[in-house]
């Protein structure tokens, strides 16, 4: 999500929280302070994601450096927003939809920050794979998977982060119901990768290397159906953690 | 499914129809269709709810909305008022209530109440607990009544501060203690229902958190309705929560519900500190 959407989504969020309806305008203003730092971390952590994930693709040895020095950032944005939102709860006592923003955002950043880890992971497999010239010999194959998967998961991500800012919860259910193909993804290029390294025997530290890439994007993918979750919570009250998908069908009507 | 909008048109909200849950599985009063009219100002429009048994009920809403005068409804401290009419059903297990025939001083020892500012009588401690067990003939002897007052003062969490002094004037007490002394007087004619009108706001914090927890342990005995200005007491303390506003029910549920989403958007207006 660039910063131009960002902008855009201020407003749909904003009232439909009604965040500018308070009658203490401080309140009103620290709300729509944390929103906006949400969105803000969520914006580094999608172009981490995304620059991780370019700098293994195309063996890009300076993205990966500067997507490991770049999560310092972002655990500092987690460190941030979690001091500003207990200052909140403190002095504010907030109640039924702003405790359920508060809540949702302290979660929402733990996911993003572990997000970001899973960034630096990619940072640092592609200086490693970079230095074996992996993607000239034999990891053509599966490196076209991982960017088939990559591209998913970052799709998905920027559609849970604008469904966040939207409060889109059709678009967030529909993202928790669509958890499981990139899941079957992960298996697929798992299973091509054992066979590559049953094939070529020098070469099982790159397909691991490979192997521990599709991994993080499977992790970036649970967190952002977590993220999603949140928002279904955010808005409607409602937890669909850790029940299937007709449960959550259920739960919704009631 | 649409995307939800919390965003409602207030002006088109119907406020004929209690959103929530009035109806409780046990209930000790059970009220339906309350009207209360101050000559022709209608202050409870057609409020309907049970208070459940041995549960903490909490009343709340901006001022003006209705709740202290639904509130003392339920032991008619209303009849002292002329030009107050009432209006519906008010029923205490069996009993109506209002019926001509029940002697509103029989109820009033039955259901008891606190009110906001401490109001012991300009006797001693011993005589603020004693004097309902006295004029309702509850004890023979001195030693029963001197037992009444002692398990009340205990019960009201206030007998080891005030143990060594029960003949010192209940005025001499301080705020919070002053209050405890009021719960005890009322508790000392074993009602069923406690009902509390702001019982904390003139209390300090210490004080207030003291007055909670005992709120908190009454409820085993006794069934309590609590009107608060409190947000934060109101979702401390009790087990139900009732929304006033402008003399009408508008969301009654459990406490976690209200206070985590309620359904109703004055409510959650009202809750959240919003204009509306």
């Amino acid at each position: 999500m660039t910063t131009q959407d960002n902008n855009e989504n201020i407003s749909g969020f904003t009232t439909r929280l009604h965040l500018d309806k308070h009658i203490s305008r401080r309140f009103n203003e620290e709300l729509e302070k944390v929103r906006t730092l949400v969105m803000a971390m969520g914006d580094i952590v999608e172009q981490q994601v995304n620059d991780g994930l370019s700098a293994v693709l195309n063996a890009d040895e300076t993205l990966a450096a500067k997507v490991i020095e770049r999560d310092k950032k972002v655990n500092d944005m987690e460190l941030a927003i979690d001091e500003y939102c207990t200052q909140i709860l403190a002095r504010r006592q907030p109640a039924a939809s702003d405790l359920r923003l508060l809540v949702s955002v302290i979660k929402s950043i733990t996911d993003l920050e572990r997000m970001g880890d899973e960034a630096v992971k990619f940072g640092k497999n592609a200086i490693k794979l970079a230095k074996g010239n992996f993607a000239e010999e034999e990891g053509a194959r599966p490196l076209v998977e991982l960017r088939h998967l990559g591209k998913h998961v970052s799709e998905t991500l920027n559609r849970a982060l604008t469904a966040y800012a939207q409060m889109d919860v059709e678009a967030a259910l529909n993202i928790i119901k669509d958890d499981n193909v990139i899941d079957e993804e992960f298996d697929n290029i798992s299973r091509l990768l054992v066979t590559k390294m049953m094939e070529n025997p020098r070469e099982i530290k790159n397909s691991l290397r490979v192997t521990w890439c599709a991994r993080a994007l499977e992790r970036i993918g649970e967190h952002t159906t977590n993220l999603c979750e949140y928002t279904v919570y955010l808005v409607e009250g409602k937890d669909v953690r850790h029940i299937t998908p007709e449960q959550v069908n259920v739960k919704m009507k009631s | 499914m649409n995307k939800i909008e919390i965003k409602q048109d207030l002006s088109q909200i119907k406020l004929t129809e209690t959103v929530g849950n009035i109806y409780a599985d046990d209930a000790k009063m059970s009220i339906r269709h309350a009207n209360v009219f101050y000559g022709k100002k209608q202050a409870i429009d057609n409020v309907s709810l049970d208070l459940a048994k041995n549960q903490v009920t909490a009343l709340i809403g901006p001022s003006g909305c209705g709740k202290s005068t639904f509130l003392r409804c339920l032991n008619r401290m209303n009849d002292t008022i002329d030009m107050c009419r009432v209006t519906g059903q008010f029923m205490l297990d069996t009993q109506d209530i209002h019926a001509k025939s029940l002697d509103p001083v029989l109820l009033r020892a039955r259901v008891g109440m606190v009110f906001q500012k401490p109001n012991p009588f300009p006797k001693s401690i011993y005589d603020n607990v004693a004097y309902g067990p006295r004029i309702h003939g509850l004890t023979n002897s001195k030693t029963e009544l001197d037992e009444i007052v002692e398990t009340s003062l205990q019960k009201a969490g206030l007998f080891n501060e005030v143990k060594d002094r029960l003949n010192d004037s209940g005025t001499g007490l301080s705020g919070g203690q002053q209050q405890r002394l009021c719960i005890a007087r009322t508790i000392a004619v074993s009602p069923e229902v406690i009902l509390m009108d702001e019982p904390a706001s003139a209390l300090d914090p210490i004080a207030t958190a003291i007055i909670e927890e005992l709120i908190d342990e009454l409820k085993e005995k006794y069934t309590i309705a609590i009107v608060t200005h409190s947000m934060q007491q109101a979702a401390r303390v009790s087990q139900h929560t009732a929304y006033f506003h402008m003399g009408k029910l508008v969301e009654m549920g459990k406490t976690e519900y209200i206070f985590t989403r309620p359904s109703h958007k004055l409510t959650e207006n009202y809750i959240t500190g919003r204009f509306g």
